[in-house]
């Protein structure tokens, strides 16, 4: 059970959008599609969803094409849109027609997410009268109100302000917890890093790293450390010739080769009985990884 | 079939809901309903009267010989006062201008005839002397000095025989049927086609514009959406239709004079097969040009493009429209034929010649048959451009790009 992309292939032109991409999604959670500007993501999801032709390559969920006749998915895309003089319920009322519900299954579909979602005041208004951020959870809405077990969110927590971002994240873990597909696609390390737990990263159509987020970052040694001190350590710091990334009252954030470098400084501070409030060895954030994978591959 | 039910009971609804919609529709119906009015509108503007009021005739040389009142007939719109004296020109213009009388004709013998001295308010409000009144004083004075030639009832009859024509047309078909009648029906018949198609193209831009592309086409097949689209729109576009005829018939019949239109719209050539015929290629014309409106709706992203591409197609409709209208001022030419077999003229060329009765029942049943499988074509080409276009969110496509995707989707 699961998706398989396999040695898929995408050309605009002369222009390489995707090259011999392969991955597995073969457990229900989120799965992220990481990337710059340009490098195959949306061509990616596009032709998962079958809305442009691959040029080689298979795409299949559970052995077989993906098709709205062999799954259930909702899709968020990132060009976000929405009928600017129809109702917000009359927009998800039609959707959820063209997506299978009956009017009345798709009735309670459209009140509960309102709800959920807190939009409840605006399902009788057209939808141009929302803020971007509401039109943005409608557009979501019709993603996943039909329960689709594959859910593809392009940059889904963009332009939300940090109490709708909160919200759609809520929602996340739900459909997380509920056993759902999600191929999730973004910018911002921290929403992958918290909701995937496997990922691909592109670049110019190119993988340049794959596999689950935890091994990927377990293979890497820790290279900096973050300190809270209660008194002045910059003269102890310059003894063992370690550079600091990022100091301010007393808070350090330090470069370090590996984990020894750390262990000598926290031995340091023991021995001249320096209270610290936190030590902590930091292996580099999905970030760090990103800017190295896709830098190293320019 | 239910999500092609769906995206056009959607496509309806949100037509029906558009102020520009319902205002476009409320201003052409007002404008019916004016239309209609507009003698009403003139009459009132000019008091209430008409050259057919109360015209005073003095005749003080006696040139009719009394006869004049015989034109207050029961037939006569109009009311005479006829006066045998002499009257005061001042009198004449005192009377009309205290409204007893509208007018006044005053007759001279003169070296060259009669004279008819017109006395009237104004000729812009009142009108000229009418030619039938003209006529009958002709008559009633021709009489007259017939009168007096002594000659018998048969005589006078004979010089006052009827002409009654009896017209043999030699074509072996030839065309019948009200020619105001026919044009009518095809401008109305390419207003219909043409304006209903032209939103569909509009409709797919509008959609285009709100980035909800991607939504919808992974929500259902684009074959769907283009066709759920150009029906639901036919569907407003007939209702508009039915609209305006239903007001226009409404209004010809409550404020226009009794008999007004007889003669210009004789109706009795439409026949129920006439009207499946007008039926069945106001349908299939409307989607052949609306699928091809499909096409090029779908290779803008930004309303203000939609003008240009949608160029061509209009110079093909008219280009169709105007081959059928002039092969219809010629019913027995040739070029008929070629216009009713056309698809971009057949919609408006065809029904005609069924109502004139020159085309026979197996150019009939080709015509349909031309335009279904030119329909087949342009829908099969419009729906494969249509799904890898409504992606491109750039500069319009050019032809070329159109003919590039059209072999990839292949």
């Amino acid at each position: 059970m699961g998706l398989e992309v396999k040695n898929v292939k995408k050309n605009f032109g002369a222009k390489l959008a995707v090259d011999n991409l392969s991955f597995e999604i073969n457990k229900p959670g989120a799965f992220g599609l990481l990337g710059t500007n340009g490098a195959g993501k949306t061509t990616t999801i596009r032709m998962i969803l079958g809305i442009i032709k691959k040029d080689d390559g298979t795409i299949l969920w559970n052995g077989k094409e993906v098709s709205r006749k062999h799954v259930k998915f909702g899709y968020l895309p990132e060009e976000r849109g929405i009928y600017p003089k129809t109702k917000v319920y009359d927009q998800l009322m039609y959707f959820a027609k063209l997506k299978g519900m009956k009017k009345q299954e798709a009735d309670e579909a459209i009140k509960y997410w309102l709800k959920r979602l807190e939009l409840e005041e605006y399902t009788y208004l057209q939808a141009e009268k929302l803020s971007k951020g509401n039109q943005q959870k409608v557009q979501f809405i019709t993603a996943v109100m039909h329960d689709p077990e594959l859910i593809v969110l392009d940059e889904p927590f963009s332009g939300l302000d940090p109490i709708n971002t909160e919200i759609l994240k809520n929602v996340m873990i739900d459909l997380i917890n509920k056993g759902k597909y999600i191929i999730m696609s973004s910018h911002q390390m921290n929403s992958i890093e918290e909701f995937c737990t496997d990922l691909v990263i592109l670049n110019k159509g190119k993988t340049v790293l794959k596999g689950n987020l935890n091994d990927i970052k377990n293979s890497y040694k820790s290279n900096k450390m973050e300190i809270q001190a209660l008194d002045n350590i910059d003269e102890l710091i310059k003894s063992l010739g370690l550079k600091v990334i990022f100091s301010k009252d007393n808070n350090y954030e330090v470069e370090i080769k590996d984990e020894e470098e750390g262990y000598k400084l926290y031995n340091l501070l023991a021995k001249d009985n320096i209270k610290v409030n936190k030590f902590e060895l930091k292996k580099p954030s999905l970030h760090d990884i990103f800017i190295e994978k896709v830098g190293a591959s320019k | 079939m239910r999500d092609l039910i769906t995206v056009a009971t959607f496509t309806i609804k949100d037509m029906l809901q558009r102020k520009s919609f319902i205002i476009s529709t409320l201003i052409i119906l007002v404008l019916i309903v004016v239309g209609f009015n507009i003698p009403n509108i003139i009459s009132k503007i000019k008091g209430d009267s008409d050259w057919n009021d109360k015209i005073l005739l003095v005749d003080s040389e006696n040139i009719f010989e009394g006869n004049l009142e015989a034109l207050n007939s029961d037939e006569s719109p109009y009311k005479f006062i006829v006066k045998n004296e002499k009257i005061d020109e001042q009198e004449i213009k005192n009377e009309i201008s205290s409204g007893e009388i509208n007018s006044c004709l005053v007759f001279e013998k003169g070296d060259n005839g009669i004279v008819i001295n017109y006395y009237v308010e104004s000729t812009v409000s009142y009108g000229e002397i009418p030619e039938e009144v003209i006529t009958s004083f002709a008559n009633i004075y021709k009489n007259v000095q017939l009168s007096k030639l002594g000659l018998s009832n048969e005589q006078l009859q004979s010089l006052n025989m009827p002409f009654n024509i009896n017209t043999i047309e030699t074509d072996e078909n030839p065309a019948s049927g009200n020619q105001f009648v026919i044009m009518l029906l095809s401008i109305l018949l390419f207003y219909a086609i043409y304006f209903c198609a032209y939103q569909v193209s509009s409709s797919i831009t509008t959609e285009k514009t709100s980035k909800i592309m991607e939504t919808l086409i992974t929500s259902t097949n684009p074959r769907t959406i283009v066709l759920g689209k150009t029906i639901g729109i036919g569907i407003v576009g007939l209702l508009q239709i039915l609209s305006i005829m239903i007001v226009g018939i409404i209004s010809a019949v409550s404020f226009l004079p009794e008999g007004t239109l007889d003669g210009i719209l004789d109706m009795t050539n439409i026949t129920p097969m006439l009207g499946g015929v007008i039926i069945i290629y106001f349908i299939f014309g409307y989607f052949f040009y609306a699928l091809l409106y499909a096409l090029t709706g779908s290779t803008v992203s930004k309303p203000e493009d939609i003008n240009s591409v949608n160029g061509p197609i209009a110079i093909i409709a008219i280009a169709g429209f105007y081959l059928a209208y002039f092969s219809m001022m010629n019913p027995s030419s040739n070029i008929n034929v070629v216009a009713s077999m056309l698809p971009i003229s057949s919609p408006f060329s065809m029904p005609f010649r069924v109502m004139m009765g020159t085309a026979t029942t197996t150019e009939l049943i080709g015509s349909i048959l031309i335009l279904l499988a030119s329909i087949l074509v342009v829908a099969k080409i419009s729906i494969k451009i249509y799904s890898s276009a409504i992606l491109n969110y750039g500069t319009k496509l050019s032809l070329k790009d159109m003919m590039k995707i059209y072999k990839n989707e292949k």
